[in-house]
């Protein structure tokens, strides 16, 4: 009645190499049943990536609104491949062992990184995050885990998102990744579901990375009155709001 | 041997006209034989035959009782919960008691006039009653129904912390406490000023009396203590810590959500001036926990929310408040689940608390029974002769506690917390543990996923406990009295089987 699970170990092992190292060649394809994308589409995978040599503070920020000219719902392209190979394994076992396989494609921050202010809260393991934009606007992610399994959760959401436009991570939602979860973690609005809450923090530095972007375009370094022959001008929200209350402070004289 | 087993005095609580462990519908002394939810066909479904499984266990006879516990789950893994330190499984009965409620007497409490509502508002003060016969509290108006343990602790807090404690009083906790038991007062402190202190532990991982003892002066104002840890499955001398505490004129808070479900607890005798349980833990509905504090503390206490129920006369400006316990009951109570608390005592009463503390913990209380008895020169031979058999088949199933211990102890690298089971050490029926660089998590992951085994991962709403010990997580497997020495061997079996798995991809 016993069963165990040893004996379908080295049939694994035979496919997949355990080393992190991520130099050497693996022969596990991360999409086998997607033939398009094959190892070579990992090398996107942040074990390509070194962690970031100076990261960056992150400050909370205010709201970030998504561009309006964003009308239909952006998908990252490498998510439904995943889905697929996440859908093909029938046993939850099968599951957990492919998560262990990127887990092992995922190299692991820097002690560095692992701090508190990168900490993702509500997974029942550690998890740490660090987003970045990159020159061309694109989002940079990293992360990690103490357990192997949740490291194979980060793995995931790395090689779906990373090198995304910041408007595709904002619009994966939980539901999108519920196919993912086949029986790991309880339903998608679970406290430990990894993925709603390594997306979710995501999200939230996606929007301050954006907000401080573009908060740097517009940047409005000193609000002013010019006053010429032509009369006053406003430059900047506020000086814009003085010119209002003068005038009606004016008109009622 | 099963015939003999029958006969022995530690199973008298059985259906006396059963003449064979093999027939577990003729067991159900404790649930009933009229309810309409789904019963699994299979009774007392035992995983395999192990090396005691023939002997008879109270795991083996209550099983029936708990449906939930009847199933495969996991792509066929049979279910095997040991997860009881977190939530309890419900038997038939609690089930039913809902049901009945639901289907036949709904109606609001203590305030209609008509017949649902006079029968509801019996059914949930005879609850009421039960809890306090349960704890053997003087009086039922010293239970105050809260919506969990939590609520229970936080109502003391608000209500008694905010009026009693002032800058510089201290209040001596350890760190071995439940978040619940820690963070209302760090509100309190925050804003009293009061000084929150904390007992470290022992060279062998319980919290420190001696510490405890020291650490109480004249400035202690309250102790919160746990009786029984739900990480280190340590318990606290609680007399003692009462005795020193009133000694300075302190209040003592128990937090006895480990230590109500498995043995019992008399709160004359431990004199504590609060105690707080949870129902769910105890094999009752979720929703409901409960406070009790001594009559004459109570009715000093002002409110904790306000609203219906707890008032006297509300006027636009001021309202009275009604007398304890309906004082901190505001709002319409989850009736039905006070109602399920009362039928899961009826069912832990019928077993008794004191058999199932017995099931699961330490030995050498039956073999001081058993030296007592001989002492006694009271028996006779054939008293004698069952007697050694139902010693001999104790000491050949070992209780659970220790059983789960020593056997987990086996398994390599792992690191159990908390006290070493000996002599005067009794550790409650759970484990707390780490495997070398495996992360519990995973761990937990696994043993649901492939062997379908059900333990809690992480840290066990006690962060400065795993901090101190030097971890962020631990594993933990908790067993109630419906597990069985099976349960424990198929769960170390796929233990090992997880070790294996994951060293094999180092």
């Amino acid at each position: 009645m016993y069963t165990s699970t040893a004996s379908t170990i080295s049939s694994i092992k035979t496919t997949i190499s355990p080393s992190p190292n991520p130099n050497k060649k693996e022969t596990f394809s991360p999409f086998e049943n997607t033939k398009r994308l094959s190892f070579s589409s990992f090398k996107s995978l942040k074990c390509i990536h070194s962690p970031p040599s100076n990261p960056k503070r992150l400050t909370s920020c205010a709201a970030f609104t998504l561009s309006p000219s964003l009308t239909t719902k952006l998908v990252p392209s490498k998510l439904p491949h995943l889905i697929t190979e996440f859908e093909s394994l029938s046993q939850p076992i099968d599951l957990v062992k492919r998560l262990l396989q990127y887990a092992a494609l995922l190299a692991p921050l820097p002690d560095s990184s692992r701090v508190d202010s990168n900490r993702v809260m509500g997974c029942t393991a550690q998890v740490w995050l660090e987003v970045e934009l990159d020159e061309y606007g694109k989002i940079m992610l990293w992360a990690d885990s103490d357990s192997e399994i949740t490291r194979g959760f980060c793995a995931c959401l790395v090689l779906v998102l990373d090198g995304t436009p910041p408007e595709e991570v904002l619009n994966v939602t939980t539901e999108d990744l519920a196919a993912l979860n086949i029986g790991l973690h309880g339903g998608a609005r679970s406290r430990v579901n990894t993925w709603h809450n390594v997306l979710v923090s995501m999200q939230k530095r996606v929007r301050i990375l954006v907000a401080e972007r573009d908060r740097k375009k517009d940047f409005d370094p000193f609000s002013s009155l010019i006053v010429s022959s032509d009369g006053v001008q406003a430059k900047g929200r506020y000086a814009e709001a003085q010119i209002r209350i003068k005038a009606n402070n004016f008109s009622s004289y | 041997m099963d015939g003999m087993a029958l006969k022995l005095p530690s199973f008298k609580f059985l259906n006396p006209n059963i003449s064979t462990i093999r027939s577990p519908p003729l067991l159900r002394k404790f649930s009933s034989s009229s309810s309409s939810l789904p019963v699994s066909a299979s009774g007392t479904t035992l995983r395999e035959a192990g090396p005691a499984s023939n002997s008879v266990s109270l795991g083996q006879l209550t099983r029936p009782d708990f449906p939930i516990l009847h199933q495969t789950i996991n792509n066929g893994s049979k279910l095997v919960y040991l997860d009881n330190a977190a939530t309890s499984q419900k038997p038939i009965s609690v089930l039913k008691a809902l049901q009945d409620y639901y289907e036949s007497y709904n109606s609001n409490v203590h305030r209609g006039i008509h017949y649902l509502s006079a029968k509801a508002t019996e059914k949930y003060e005879l609850a009421r009653e039960k809890v306090a016969a349960f704890i053997n509290a003087e009086e039922s108006r010293e239970i105050v129904f809260t919506r969990n343990a939590t609520e229970a602790i936080n109502l003391v807090a608000y209500s008694w912390g905010f009026t009693n404690l002032k800058s510089g009083d201290e209040v001596v906790l350890t760190i071995a406490e439940h978040h619940s038991a820690i963070v209302p007062w760090q509100f309190v402190a925050q804003k009293t000023g009061a000084v929150l202190k904390f007992v470290d532990l022992n060279e062998d991982e319980v919290a420190d009396v001696v510490q405890l003892k020291e650490m109480i002066s004249s400035k202690t104002k309250l102790v919160v203590v746990h009786h029984i840890s739900n990480t280190l499955a340590s318990s606290l001398p609680i007399q003692d810590i009462v005795h020193w505490a009133h000694a300075v004129e302190a209040k003592v808070l128990v937090d006895a959500c480990q230590s109500v479900p498995h043995m019992p607890v008399d709160v004359r005798d431990l004199d504590a001036d609060f105690l707080v349980a949870s129902s769910h833990k105890m094999c009752g509905p979720t929703g409901v926990g409960f406070l009790y504090g001594k009559s004459d503390i109570l009715s000093t206490m002002p409110p904790f929310l306000g609203g219906g129920e707890m008032i006297s006369d509300v006027f636009l400006d001021h309202s009275t408040y009604a007398e304890p316990p309906s004082r901190f009951e505001a709002g319409t109570p989850a009736i039905g689940e006070v109602i399920g608390l009362g039928a899961a005592i009826d069912y832990l009463q019928g077993i008794g608390m004191q058999k199932i503390h017995d099931f699961i913990n330490p030995l050498h209380q039956y073999i001081n029974k058993y030296n007592n008895t001989i002492k006694s020169e009271m028996m006779g031979t054939i008293y004698s002769y069952i007697l050694s058999i139902y010693l001999f088949l104790f000491l050949m199933q070992m209780e659970l506690a220790n059983y789960l211990y020593e056997n987990l102890s086996t398994v390599n690298n792992i690191r159990i917390y908390g006290p070493k089971p000996s002599k005067g050490v009794d550790r409650a029926a759970l484990c707390s543990f780490n495997v070398k660089n495996i992360h519990p998590t995973d761990i937990a992951t696994f043993l649901d996923q492939q062997h379908g085994v059900a333990i809690r991962s992480g840290h066990h709403c006690a962060q400065p406990l795993h901090r101190y010990l030097g971890i962020n997580a631990s594993a933990r497997a908790s067993l109630h009295f419906y597990n069985t020495k099976e349960d424990v061997d198929y769960f170390i079996h796929a233990l090992n089987d997880t070790v294996n798995f994951f060293d094999s991809f180092k």
